[in-house]
């Protein structure tokens, strides 16, 4: 561009309109984070499908990788910072968003591991407690610990919220199918007993996370090979 | 009566900096640099003089043991910026 040169009105707006454009097109992510989170969630999610399907357990809490995949995730999320060449506002916001979705999953696990002991302690105070009652009596009644039915239904549910304002947001398609097979897993998860949940939990980290993070890796390489 | 341009902002390559800058938070030099197709030298003589004007913040930094400059614009350019379109339209005749 030449140095000081002077524009007519005409051409002023023009060079601001094409420079605008080329912020929108542009820079890629590299797809390394949707990836890992698909990965981990669509397996914890199968795996617990699995153990209550066929009724057995693993040494260790399969929800153990989704906490694990935070470090490496922290680490991207870094590393990914310090080589961007420009932030934009609304990957401020998307930023933000995605923030209040780790808090909500926490809360949520928060919710599932305190909740049942702390409704059984004050029932207890009160003075009753939950029995399992079988109707044919052909087993004795049990007494029961409290728990909310069906609690991956909210998971999907929550699964579904940032993925659909990234994919308005970005306008990426992917994303925005994603998150449509999501909220019709919830829908479905309603209807369904809980271990089949947790498969149409696996099918919206796939969805949602996993296929768009391919799509954008794909994008992401493509575009490093244009600049080499 | 038409209101004056900028003389600043009239100008192509300063122009085309802050066109970019007012879409992002923040940017990288080599990134405005590869956008505008300028050389460094040139760039760096306009963004000095935007700096001055206070239309633009400049930040100088090391990151992994190279250094990175980053510009972000600043509430007073945003405001001359909004201004100068304005007058621009006036001037075309565009709403």
């Amino acid at each position: 561009m030449p140095e000081e040169k002077q524009l007519t009105e005409q051409e002023s707006l023009q060079l601001i309109t094409s420079m605008i454009q080329k912020v929108k097109g542009g820079y890629h992510e590299n797809g390394t984070g949707p990836i890992l989170w698909g990965t981990v969630v669509s397996i914890a999610s199968f795996v617990t499908y699995l153990q209550r399907e066929y009724l057995f357990d693993l040494p260790f809490d399969i929800w153990l990788i989704v906490m694990a995949a935070i470090i490496p995730q922290i680490i991207m999320v870094r590393k990914e910072r310090r080589t961007r060449p420009h932030i934009k506002y609304e990957d401020e916001a998307i930023n933000a968003v995605w923030i209040v979705y780790a808090l909500t999953i926490f809360g949520l696990t928060a919710y599932q591991a305190i909740v049942p002991e702390v409704s059984a302690n004050l029932l207890k105070e009160e003075g009753w407690q939950m029995m399992k009652h079988v109707l044919d009596n052909s087993k004795p009644d049990e007494v029961l610990t409290p728990f909310t039915p069906s609690l991956y239904s909210i998971y999907i549910l929550v699964y579904a919220f940032p993925t659909l304002v990234t994919g308005i947001t970005k306008k990426f398609t992917p994303m925005l199918v994603g998150s449509g097979i999501a909220y019709t897993c919830f829908i479905i998860s309603l209807y369904t007993a809980s271990k089949y949940d947790f498969l149409l939990g696996a099918v919206t980290a796939i969805t949602c996370w996993f296929i768009p993070g391919l799509i954008l890796r794909k994008r992401y390489l493509a575009q490093k090979r244009q600049h080499v | 009566m038409f209101k004056e341009l900028d003389p600043i902002l009239h100008s192509q390559l300063r122009l085309a900096v802050m066109s970019l800058l007012i879409s992002v938070k923040e940017a990288d030099f080599t990134y405005i640099r590869e956008k505008t197709n300028a050389t460094a030298g040139n760039l760096s003589v306009q963004v000095q003089k935007l700096k001055e004007a206070g239309y633009i913040d400049v930040l100088k930094q090391f990151k992994d043991n190279y250094p990175q400059t980053t510009c972000k614009i600043t509430p007073k350019g945003i405001e001359a910026f909004e201004s100068y379109v304005k007058a621009l339209q006036e001037y075309l005749k565009v709403e």
